[in-house]
């Protein structure tokens, strides 16, 4: 492209530069953008402990996040399983002949609400008490059963979240035979409110890190940029466009953001690694099965596309700012 | 192919390096630039390559007037213009080949498609044989030669030289001379600034004076203007 002599290529004696058939052209494009990028890698061998510096930080500082909501993520999945699990305890009026009983729990029982229905007759949750509370023989001095008749509800399926749950549960309540409903829910409640606060302080602290990745890589190709203020005056002086003289730049960043995202990977799913065993003695003192979820391959795409989007971003802060501003003298 | 009118550049701070100056230089014309230290001829030619831009009156390349240029049309209007430096300004750690082809490869020519060209550039130059060589490992004329090769690699209608011969012995200058005169020879338009008024004045071309900013000699006879 010529601005200045727009005849220029029939000139005599000049350039024969119109020669270049446009397809040729297109297809340089990506040819250019390919040799551009391996030339930056073969720019980044060069200074490697530098360029491992960056790389380093850029996945160090994604490890944190990722493996933070590696936790959260099993963490959900658990209580997930306890919310369908909830039970609705009902204790019944002391009155109530053993016949009343009955036809409450078939009463009940036969709600589309409710799954199942077992009773527990007081005797028996004596019995169950002196087991599992540990006072044994002392409950023996008891002249007569403190406990009432219970019946567990489990709820039917639609109606195990911890909403419908407490619906059900004030139901429960204004049955002439209840005497007092309770469901365990409140727990469930908090442990759903301190998981909130996890997961918004993992977004909080997730948007920090990446916005001092983007700061360190652009601080890193600023000084890039400065320390060969030389050949961009000279690449400007015989007509190359900032967006000719940005692209190795560009490139440098992506390609932080490209190792430094497989850094992530390796310490990420080493830390889970590391923690599973741990976490695998907790449950086994528990005696529950429990297997941790380590990073699908979607998520472990998403950790790389984010990477290598922070390493380009921080490059491009510091390519518009400092590339403009070096003009020759 | 370049034309002042009333051109005044004055920089911040005061200092006025150009006054009212008024020329013209024709196509395929060669022609030399003269003037004391700070006489305003690096800023004369800052002004044709678009460094700076003046502060009154207008620069005119083939008609066309370059304050209508934009910051990003810049880029090409350099890429018309051959300009050699008496630093050369290489790069240091690019081989003569990558440092005559830098042009080419801006212009979006592959490594391939730009060997023949800067083959060409270096054997007009006389550097063939240093194709593979680094800039510190020639002379200061070699160096230079390759500062030529590169600003005439993409044929350009007009070449700028600013102190080419600045470093250089009398015998060496020549040379320089002699290789601006080839291009002369097939109608590219050469402006070069010098204050070595011993080799203007073994040589029979136009010679534009300057003194301190302003146009003291534009170089033609009486008759011709």
């Amino acid at each position: 492209m010529s601005l200045l002599f727009r005849n220029r290529s029939v000139e005599k004696g000049a350039s024969n530069r119109g020669r270049l058939p446009w397809w040729r052209r297109a297809i340089m494009v990506p040819v250019h953008h390919a040799q551009q990028a391996v030339a930056s890698l073969g720019e980044l061998w060069r200074n490697p402990f530098a360029s491992l510096m960056t790389m380093a930080v850029l996945g160090l500082s994604l490890t944190l996040p990722s493996s933070l909501y590696v936790l959260v993520k099993n963490t959900s999945s658990i209580t997930d399983s306890w919310q369908q699990a909830s039970e609705i305890t009902l204790f019944l009026k002391k009155d109530l002949k053993t016949s009343e009983i009955e036809t409450f729990k078939t009463q009940t029982s036969l709600s589309d609400k409710v799954e199942s229905v077992r009773w527990v007759p007081k005797d028996e949750g004596l019995e169950q008490f002196k087991e599992q509370s540990g006072f044994g023989e002392t409950l023996d001095y008891l002249s007569n059963n403190p406990l009432p008749d219970v019946l567990v509800v489990i709820p039917a399926e639609n109606y195990r979240a911890a909403e419908q749950a407490e619906a059900l549960l004030l139901e429960f309540q204004n049955k002439r035979e209840v005497e007092h409903a309770k469901l365990d829910i409140e727990w469930l409640n908090r442990l759903q409110a301190i998981l909130d606060l996890i997961e918004d302080t993992l977004g909080a602290l997730a948007l920090v890190l990446c916005l001092s990745v983007v700061l360190i890589v652009g601080n890193t190709i600023r000084l890039n940029i400065l320390s060969k203020r030389d050949e961009i005056v000279i690449m400007k002086l015989v007509g190359a466009t900032n967006a000719f003289i940005q692209r190795p730049f560009l490139y440098t960043g992506a390609w932080y953001g490209f190792i430094g995202g497989i850094f992530a990977w390796v310490v990420t799913l080493l830390l889970i690694w590391w923690i599973e065993s741990a976490v695998l003695t907790v449950t086994n003192l528990y005696d529950s099965q429990f297997q941790l979820d380590g990073l699908t391959f979607g998520e472990l795409i998403a950790i790389w596309v984010i990477a290598i989007g922070l390493g380009l971003t921080g490059s491009y802060l510091a390519v518009r700012r400092h590339i403009q501003s070096i003009e020759p003298e | 192919m370049i034309r002042f009118e009333q051109v005044s550049k004055t920089y911040p701070g005061g200092h006025q390096a150009l006054s009212h100056v008024d020329f013209h230089v024709k196509p395929g014309e060669m022609a030399f630039l003269t003037g004391h230290s700070g006489a305003g001829k690096s800023t004369l030619l800052k002004l044709i390559s678009l460094m700076e831009r003046p502060t009154a009156g207008r620069v005119l390349i083939n008609g066309h007037d370059l304050r209508k240029i934009k910051p990003s049309q810049v880029p090409y209007v350099r890429r018309d213009i051959g300009m050699i430096f008496q630093d050369h300004r290489l790069l240091m750690d690019k081989t003569v080949f990558d440092n005559v082809a830098l042009p080419l490869i801006i212009e979006g020519y592959s490594v391939q498609e730009a060997r023949k060209r800067v083959l060409a550039a270096l054997e007009k130059v006389g550097l063939a044989d240093k194709v593979k060589h680094y800039p510190q490992m020639l002379s200061g004329g070699e160096q230079q030669r390759v500062g030529i090769a590169r600003a005439i690699v993409t044929k350009p209608p007009l070449l700028l030289a600013d102190e080419p011969t600045g470093n250089l012995d009398p015998k060496l200058s020549m040379e320089i001379i002699r290789l601006f005169e080839e291009f002369n020879k097939v109608g590219v338009a050469v402006l070069i600034a010098t204050h070595d008024l011993g080799l203007i004045a073994r040589l029979r071309y136009r010679t534009l004076t300057l003194k301190d900013g302003r146009m003291i000699n534009d170089g033609l006879e009486d008759n011709e203007l």
